[in-house]
């Protein structure tokens, strides 16, 4: 199985790897979806009290 | 060797590779399923070691079943040993791996990882709330909860990696951090779905400020820290993934199921998740106290805000223990008594809706990275993509969604018996996570892991979380629960 190897892992972190177009359509659409959601939730909120 | 050094490889290698995913996704189901027999009254895992906090070394260990007690604190270390060794022991043997030579390193290792465990539980290291300093009759602790056992066994692992290089060698055969992940993680599942069941009754009426919670750590949380460690702190994806998850999600749990679903090398996740848990500490110590101070008349705010801004369960949990005594102090002070219970239990339940989605998250990472980004030169055909997805994912949903279906589809006897079955499973997840922890220490050389990069790591994590995290947390709460008081006591 593999071993791995700690100090090439902390290596990599660094790695010279730039933004692919997918990491930026999933940041994208994740934050553009969260804001979205959240505002709806935020009008639901205010119609649908909470009940404890 | 990474994965994609793996892939690169050659097929033996990757075969042997596949073949740990599904190995960890039988050892994960064989544990869940021996749990489950004990709901039909057979116990099969009663015997299980426990370890509770501590001040008397006599009184810490104990078989997590009350029909095993006569088997004692050292019996129950010892069938625990013998079992896992019995099937770890076969396991490796699939993988063409030297069962001699792994059996006694696994010993030594088991005896280290597990002393590290129980040394983490001592009250002094452990105890959290100042209920529990009373309890145990200490003036102070360091707070880590007994999740600082994890701490511990990472840094016996650091201390033989750094001190005794030969002995690390010889351990070499039992240091298998990856397999003992994807166990544990298989395991998890089980976990998630009877803690989410458990507090259905309350997360139904704040299944909206629930989802707030979720959108708020998948969406907005884990995109914004993903693009910051990326794009100014130059992280490579590898890292970047369990990082962000660390920070946004729910932690150690979180970094190592989306660090196994993009095929992180395991030190990633567990370095991470290390760093998580100092954090947490941090948290720990200080918002409890802004709690009290600035929103003490808003007792479900700061619940459910500590919920959003510390990153582990057990930390979480015990920060909203504080949190509630120090504001229903403050409030009585002002003649003011809240029923107690409510101020946990919304933590608990933010908490909790957070963590049930990880097992999607890290669904949704691992098809993205072995679809777009981990496809290697060629375009991954759909097989191919089968072939690299990590495997004990789906060990983790099929037991969340068996457990789940258990707990609020079936009889109220099975879902009354559950939680039980899934606390002598979570032992074994438990002990799975410290070797994991252990076995990451004695791959490291701590000295260069800091000349490499581990402080700006820490950075990363000061910037999101003292930056970013608790303030955001901390407007979505308020956005959510003003307004909203507990009962108050009769």
């Amino acid at each position: 199985m593999s071993q791995p190897d700690i100090k090439n892992d902390v290596g990599a972190m660094n790695a010279a790897e730039p933004l692919l177009p997918i990491e930026k359509k999933l940041i994208g659409w994740s934050l553009g979806l969260g804001i979205v959601f959240l505002i709806g939730l935020i009008a639901l909120n205010h119609f649908v009290p909470i009940t404890l | 060797m990474s994965d994609i050094a793996i892939k690169a490889s050659e097929p033996i290698a990757l075969k042997a590779q596949l073949n740990e995913d599904w190995l960890a996704v039988v050892i994960g189901l064989l544990v869940y399923a021996a749990a489950l027999v004990s709901i039909g009254g057979i116990d099969l895992l009663g015997w299980a070691v426990t370890t509770s906090v501590y001040t008397d070394l006599a009184k810490a260990l104990a078989p997590v079943a009350k029909a095993y007690a006569w088997l004692g604190g050292g019996g129950a270390l010892f069938a625990t040993y013998a079992a896992l060794l019995a099937v770890l022991s076969a396991g490796v043997a699939t993988l063409g791996a030297d069962v001699r030579k792994f059996a006694v390193a696994f010993t030594v290792v088991f005896a280290i990882a597990y002393a590290s465990w129980i040394a983490g539980s001592y009250a002094y290291i452990a105890a959290v709330t100042p209920a529990d300093q009373q309890k145990f009759g200490i003036a102070w602790s360091l707070k880590l909860t007994n999740e600082g056992g994890f701490v511990v066994a990472l840094l016996s692992g650091l201390v033989i990696a750094n001190f005794f290089p030969r002995f690390a060698a010889w351990l070499r055969e039992a240091i298998r951090p990856e397999l003992y992940i994807k166990i544990a993680i298989v395991i998890l599942g089980a976990t998630v779905a009877v803690t989410a069941a458990g507090r259905l009754n309350l997360a139904s009426s704040l299944l909206l400020r629930g989802a707030a919670a979720i959108v708020e750590a998948y969406l907005i949380y884990w995109a914004v820290i993903y693009y910051v460690a990326r794009k100014w702190f130059g992280f490579s994806r590898e890292w970047s993934v369990p990082l962000a998850s660390g920070i946004s999600i729910c932690g150690v749990a979180a970094a190592i199921a989306t660090g196994g679903a993009i095929r992180a090398r395991p030190s990633v996740p567990v370095l991470v998740s290390s760093l998580v848990v100092v954090f947490a500490v941090v948290e720990v110590l200080i918002l409890p106290f802004l709690a009290q101070t600035f929103l003490w008349q808003e007792p479900l705010v700061a619940g459910a805000w500590i919920g959003l801004a510390i990153k582990t369960d057990g930390a979480a949990v015990a920060g909203g223990g504080i949190t509630e005594s120090l504001v229903m102090a403050k409030a009585a002070a002002e003649g003011i008594r809240y029923q107690p219970g409510w101020i946990i239990a919304t933590t608990t339940t933010v908490k909790i809706f957070i963590d049930i989605f990880i097992g999607i998250w890290a669904f949704i990472l691992g098809y993205i990275w072995t679809n777009h980004i981990d496809r290697g030169p060629d375009r991954a055909k759909p097989i191919e993509i089968w072939q690299r997805f990590p495997k004990f994912i789906l060990g983790f949903i099929l037991v969340f969604a068996v457990s789940l279906w258990l707990a609020v589809g079936s009889t109220p006897e099975i879902a009354k018996a559950l939680p039980s079955a899934a606390g002598e499973a979570n032992v074994f997840r438990v002990i799975f996570f410290i070797l994991t922890f252990f076995s990451i220490g004695v791959l490291s050389d701590f000295r260069k892991l800091w000349q490499q990069g581990f402080g700006k790591l820490a950075a990363v994590y000061f910037v999101s979380l003292f930056g970013f995290v608790i303030w955001v947390g901390l407007l979505i709460s308020w956005l959510f629960f003003s307004g909203f008081k507990p009962p108050l006591a009769s």
